[in-house]
């Protein structure tokens, strides 16, 4: 390497303080980065290598803040799709086909001829799943883990209505094989569909989870990089200072101006989003919650149904213990309800409506069980206050409306974020861009004093 | 710094190298993966006995004179105290047409078997409607007797000596033949012809250890209830479906595509299944049934319901071993 040679100062500036070998070696590999028209060891050449260092570390970071940026705001542009996924998808998917399954089975029963009501509510469900499925497996990309639970789930919904209407054929023909034909059509949707629907559901939630987490990080690498940028200008600017003895040079003051204007941009699009992302991410907890314990009622209600056209005496009522406990936990306080109201949602409406039907559901169970059977059934298909058909409905729809409600938090929430991180892709890495254009305009003044 | 000083390359440089490592190093390192889903819980395994071994099937106890008048047991008898309770608590199937079945039409029980529950309410309270039914699995059945969650239970329980461990039966009302029901059309006459196939029949019956006993290499797979079997054999899964003449008669009538066929491989004598401490009941249970056997109601019973399907035989004539 011709370091030797190219320390002689051909501009007559007299070499930094410093102590010697250090110096040396680090000019050194500053030349051999930039040789070719930046080789030289005047002044001028110095001041055109460091400009043309800064101007490079300017593109360089406005690079990466474009592409950062870019990122975080397609972040937020995914979490809108995913909880669109979500809601109307997975979540949804879930609902329906629990709720065809309870309708179907209480409208069994009756023993009466189905319910046009009913029929038409079964019919709405399984249309809506279908149209969930279709949507949802238009989203998903070629080997995405959800093809599993959405193959599973498009294969088995004609098997699970193949039966049912199997089932009602003979219910029609008043033969009990429709009974055996229902019992496996419900084991279809309890043991396989409804558990593949919770699956997507869960991968649908993990990814909006990833979403949010990639659109709230903390931005380190254009923070650093900018920090770095502004640091390296300041002392540029200093030094060209002191060792000129002038103000400062404008273009270096501006480009600092314009580094430092990118770098509060992104702290406080970050901190911003960061916080609107926080509330969407506790919405969200709030929405799973409820989601499930809206499952749990659903399939407590299916339970309801089957033991009492099954007359399934000795087992007792633990399953549907097993399936409500979640929804308010133990002691009534805590459960699916208690997590959905640390996320924010207002819960008492369903705590009551829960407690009615857990006790319109213990008159039904004592009625059964001290042989009054008619009027156990008349209460699970009623649509009274005081049945427990009609107070499942009112439960069914608080919980509707809580997640209604949270949901559309979710989406303000995440509209806060888009907004917050409107631009961001755009204006730091300008801004930046402006203040290469700067400093390269103010080293341009500066070495153009020495000709 | 403050000194007049040449144009300082290396410090800035410094700044944004370290700033652009300490970058790409924030940018390369991994960030926590989300979380693994839970793994799927096993199914749990279904163990069943096996049975005890013994020689023969013991008779029944003979009924103590006259059945007393409905509504008035004999106070501190097991009757008195379901009169007490005010209900009869049987246990009955509800997927076996004809037999012990919800029709679904009105979603009432009906067949042979409930005739016989409603015939014991109404020798008790007066009133045949005065029944809390409680459906069990074929499998449960013996369990639902010994555990005491019914008085009684009526649905095809054929009275064997391994089951007479644990149940007092009534002397038999009803005699059954094993038998098979296949599609139609289908070439299996004999037990024979299914080497090589699968047959299915419910979980803990009789007919699943007949089967298993018999020396045909064929697969004998169980369901929960006999209807299921239909069901699997309906869907091409299975190729006959064997069990009583009384039960594949009601499973035909449901589905004319399928007969049934065959020589008898077994036979079984249902009877009313009862604890072994309640003395007092099973007599009196012999007494309601031979009541029915004398004036011919049972008989006509087992006709208006089996009648179009075969010719049901006569209630046996009861043994009794005092």
């Amino acid at each position: 390497m011709s370091a030797g040679v190219a320390t002689r100062p051909p501009g007559g500036v007299a070499e930094p303080g410093g102590p010697g070998p250090t110096t040396r070696r680090s000019r050194a590999d500053g030349t051999a980065k930039r040789r070719l028209p930046l080789t030289g060891n005047s002044t001028p050449d110095r001041l055109r290598r460091v400009g043309a260092l800064l101007v490079l570390g300017c593109v360089v970071t406005a690079v990466v803040a474009a592409v950062s940026g870019y990122d975080r705001s397609q972040a937020v542009i995914e979490s809108d799709t995913r909880i669109a996924a979500l809601a109307s998808d997975a979540a949804g998917l879930f609902q329906s086909l629990a709720d065809a399954d309870a309708t179907a089975t209480s409208g069994y029963v009756s023993g009466r001829r189905e319910s046009p009501e009913g029929r038409a509510r079964y019919d709405g469900d399984v249309q809506r799943a279908a149209e969930r499925l279709v949507h949802a497996a238009s989203l998903l990309p070629e080997g995405h883990p959800a093809t599993v639970p959405v193959t599973t789930l498009t294969t088995q919904l004609p098997v699970y209505t193949g039966l049912m209407e199997t089932a009602r054929t003979y219910n029609r023909s008043g033969l009990p094989l429709g009974q055996s034909y229902l019992t496996q059509a419900s084991r279809l949707m309890q043991q396989t569909m409804l558990p593949a629907a919770a699956e997507l559901r869960a991968l649908e939630t993990a990814e909006l989870s990833e979403a949010y987490r990639r659109g709230s990080a903390l931005p380190l690498a254009v923070l650093l990089l900018g920090l770095g940028l502004l640091v390296a200008v300041l002392d540029v600017a200093n030094g060209e200072r002191s060792r000129t003895n002038r103000l400062l040079n404008p273009g270096l003051v501006l480009g600092g101006l314009a580094v430092l204007a990118a770098l509060v941009w992104w702290g406080l699009a970050t901190v911003r989003t960061g916080s609107a992302l926080d509330d969407a991410s506790r919405h969200t907890e709030a929405v799973t919650a409820l989601d499930d314990a809206r499952t749990a009622v659903l399939k407590a209600r299916s339970n309801e149904s089957l033991v009492l056209v099954a007359r399934g005496g000795g087992s007792g009522d633990r399953t549907f213990a097993g399936l409500t406990e979640p929804v308010a936990g133990p002691d009534g306080r805590g459960g699916l309800l208690g997590a959905a109201q640390a996320g924010g949602a207002d819960v008492a409406a369903v705590r009551a409506a829960a407690r009615n039907w857990f006790e319109a559901h213990g008159q039904v169970r004592a009625l059964d069980d001290s042989g009054r059977f008619q009027e156990a059934v008349e209460s699970v298909i009623g649509t009274g206050p005081s049945t427990s058909g009609g107070r499942f409905a009112a439960l069914d729809d608080a919980l509707a409306q809580v997640i209604s409600v949270e949901r559309d938090a979710i989406v303000t929430d995440v509209a806060r974020a888009r907004d917050a991180q409107a631009l961001l892709a755009v204006v730091p890495p300008a801004l930046l861009l402006l203040a290469g254009l700067a400093i390269a305009v103010g080293i341009a003044q500066r070495t153009a004093e020495y000709r | 710094m403050n000194r007049r000083a040449g144009v300082e390359v290396r410090r800035p440089a410094v700044y944004l190298g370290l700033a652009g490592i300490l970058a790409l190093g924030a940018a390369l390192v991994p960030t926590t993966p989300a979380a693994a889903p839970p793994p799927a819980a096993a199914a749990p395994a279904a163990p069943s006995a096996p049975a005890p071994a013994c020689d023969q099937v013991v008779d029944s106890l003979r009924p103590q004179g006259p059945l007393p008048e409905p509504g008035a047991m004999p106070p501190g008898s097991t009757m008195a105290a379901i009169q007490q309770r005010e209900r009869l608590i049987a246990g009955v199937d509800q997927t076996k047409y004809l037999v012990g079945y919800r029709n679904p039409l009105t979603g009432q029980l009906e067949g042979t078997d409930i005739d016989i529950v409603r015939r014991i309410a109404q020798a008790i309270f007066g009133d045949p409607d005065r029944v809390q039914f409680i459906v069990y699995d074929i499998a449960d059945r013996v369990k639902a007797v010994e555990e005491k969650q019914v008085d009684l239970v009526v649905n095809n329980f054929s009275v064997t000596c391994a089951r007479q461990l644990s149940v007092e039966f009534s002397a038999p009302y009803q005699l059954a033949q094993q038998r098979l029901l296949v599609p139609k059309g289908s070439g299996i006459r004999e037990v024979e012809d299914l080497a090589g196939g699968t047959v299915c029949t419910s979980a803990g019956s009789t007919t699943e250890r007949e089967l298993e006993a018999l020396p045909v290499d064929m697969e004998v797979v169980t369901e929960v209830a006999i209807p299921d079997c239909v069901i699997r054999m309906q869907q091409g899964a299975v190729e006959a479906v064997s069990s009583d003449d009384i039960i594949l008669a009601g499973l035909a009538a449901q589905d004319p595509q399928t007969e049934v066929v065959g020589r008898v491989l077994a036979t079984a004598g249902y009877g009313v299944g009862m604890r072994k401490d309640a003395p007092d009941l099973v007599r009196f249970v012999n007494g309601v049934l031979e009541q029915g056997r004398d004036d011919g109601s049972l008989e006509e019973s087992f006709q208006r319901w089996l009648g179009p399907q075969l010719d049901p035989a006569p209630p046996p004539e009861p043994r009794y071993r005092d």
